[in-house]
């Protein structure tokens, strides 16, 4: 197998272990999905309290901005001590990462509401949570929507480094190809359907957020 | 604006999904019925794991999960006493005995598999089955054509040669207390021009091409076979037997009951030449381990209820 050219062997694993790939790419995607989703079930309702609480909300975006210089690899090691190896280890390093866009967009998305368009909808004699559903949240949802975006795909980056901690998905394959003989097709074999995730997951979260565009929904 | 309810609907009944405690829908970890199986880096290792998984998922309805890619014996041994891991896949007497247990080594293969059995009942509760029929030991490597230009058939014969030469081994044999290099150059006499420490993975190819003239490899490796090397035998039984076992917590054994004949399916039943072409099935014919062990199982006929 190794004297064959890098292009046939890659063609050659794909075949013979497509069921394997399709299998770690479901679990790949999974792993950074549910980071996000926590990410995104605390961010949101964060983000939103902290545009209108200034001053908490400077002191929260930079502990976000803290948490998101610390290295990758340092943090899995670091949640790894506490939640031991697997999955969850992984999920709750992701969502550490995925804070900071999610909270930072839902706050300026939250904050660039025009107050003429708030004022309106008080005039018109809206409760606070008519106005936060009717009115802000989906003047800001594309904004939301764009840090969402950003966090899925960093995300599926970082799940990659998460085989180190034996939460499977690509990274394995990335793994294994350093360590075998001649691992080229293996590192492509786990590299490639990395970057495919990545590309199709900006492309339909982008559609998405042109779904929310405030534009857009007015037509509808 | 039904859609934002929706949209808030939705995520709320996720995050009540997660948080019930039912696990990770897809990823299924955390769930009561899965066995955890933790694998080290290494081919064979994995090969292992998905083989004991395999047979577990076929045969019970257990689900079962893979821990896969932990670096040493040790972080294997941490996982299984956090409760991270269920099974350990690898285990090797010759290794376990000086590092989990701080126990000096045994060079007689019943001695030790008597020891380690023993020793990890009484201290981590866990079972160490009776070995899988290979043993994964050091061996001394050279090429066909050294092999022939110095006339090395054993060990001992590299007395001659030893000041001129350089090997490369495992990083952790090196410094080994009682079976790595220091004892090894007194056991045998001579000592290389050089010992260099490198990741097992890259021995085979680095005498294979030449950078170094002998390595120490591991015996299971199918790229001895690829490579077409000259294992030199150890003549003085310097090294001590590195016999293949799993272990097994045994709170998992007392909890499912059926699983112990089950495992006990695998003793004694895989030879050192089977092991070496399933490792060079995924080191050099690029199909996943997942693959050779489902093959292994079919071929061998493991695969005998239907549940």
């Amino acid at each position: 197998m190794a004297d064959q050219p890098l292009w046939n062997q890659l063609i050659f694993y794909f075949t013979h272990n497509g069921l394997y790939i399709l299998e770690q790419f479901g679990r790949h995607f999974l792993i950074s999905f549910y980071g996000v989703l926590l990410a995104a079930i605390v961010g949101i309702p964060l983000g939103i309290y902290i545009a209108n609480h200034y001053r908490l909300g400077d002191f929260i975006i930079s502990i976000a901005n803290v948490i998101q210089t610390i290295p990758s690899l340092a943090m899995l090691s670091i949640v790894m001590l506490v939640l031991g190896l697997g999955a969850n280890t992984v999920i709750v390093t992701i969502f550490l990462y995925s804070i900071l866009p999610i909270l930072k967009n839902t706050y300026t998305g939250m904050k660039n509401v025009d107050p003429n368009v708030i004022d309106s909808a008080k005039g018109m004699g809206m409760t606070g949570l008519q106005l936060l559903y009717m009115v802000k949240l989906p003047l800001a949802m594309s904004v939301i929507m764009s840090g969402i975006r950003t966090a899925m795909v960093v995300a599926i980056g970082n799940t990659a480094i998460g085989a180190f901690v034996g939460a499977g998905g690509l990274g394995d394959l990335i793994i294994r190809g350093t360590n075998a003989t001649d691992g080229a097709p293996l590192i492509l074999a786990g590299a490639l359907p990395t970057a495919l995730m990545a590309v199709i997951t900006d492309l339909v979260i982008g559609s998405l957020q042109k779904y929310f565009e405030p534009n857009n929904l007015h037509k509808k | 604006m039904k859609l934002f309810k929706k949209i808030f609907t939705i995520i709320s009944l996720l995050t009540l999904i997660t948080v019930s405690g039912c696990g990770w829908p897809g990823l299924g970890d955390s769930s009561k019925d899965t066995i955890k199986v933790a694998s080290l880096s290494t081919t064979e290792s994995m090969i292992m794991s998905e083989i004991i998984m395999q047979l577990i998922s076929h045969e019970t309805h257990y689900k079962t999960s893979l821990v896969n890619n932990l670096g040493s014996g040790q972080l294997i041994h941490e996982a299984l006493m956090r409760g991270d891991a269920d099974i350990a896949a690898e285990n090797f007497t010759g290794n376990e005995l000086i590092t989990t247990l701080n126990h000096p080594a045994i060079k007689d293969r019943k001695k030790a598999n008597r020891v380690v059995t023993k020793l990890y009942k009484k201290r981590f509760d866990e079972t160490w089955f009776p070995t899988y029929g290979f043993s994964n030991t050091y061996n001394m490597l050279v090429t066909q054509k050294t092999a022939k230009k110095y006339h090395l058939n054993t060990i001992s014969d590299m007395k001659k040669i030893a000041s001129k030469i350089n090997i490369g081994a495992d990083n952790i044999w090196i410094n080994r207390p009682d079976d790595g290099y220091p004892a090894f150059a007194q056991a045998y006499g001579f000592e290389f021009k050089r010992v260099y420490p490198m990741q097992i993975g890259l021995v085979y190819s680095a005498v294979a091409a030449g950078k170094m003239q002998a390595v120490l490899g591991y015996s299971t490796d199918g790229r001895i076979k690829s490579y077409n090397l000259k294992i030199l035998p150890d003549d003085k039984k310097f090294f001590p037997p590195y016999d293949v076992s799993m272990v097994v917590n045994n709170n998992i054994l007392r909890e499912h009951p059926e699983l112990k004949p089950l495992l006990h399916r695998l003793d004694g039943k895989i030879s050192l030449s089977q092991m070496q072409s399933m490792n060079y099935a995924v080191d050099n014919n690029l199909k996943e381990p997942t693959e050779v062990a489902h093959q292994f199982l079919v071929k061998n006929n493991y695969f005998r209820g239907d549940k």
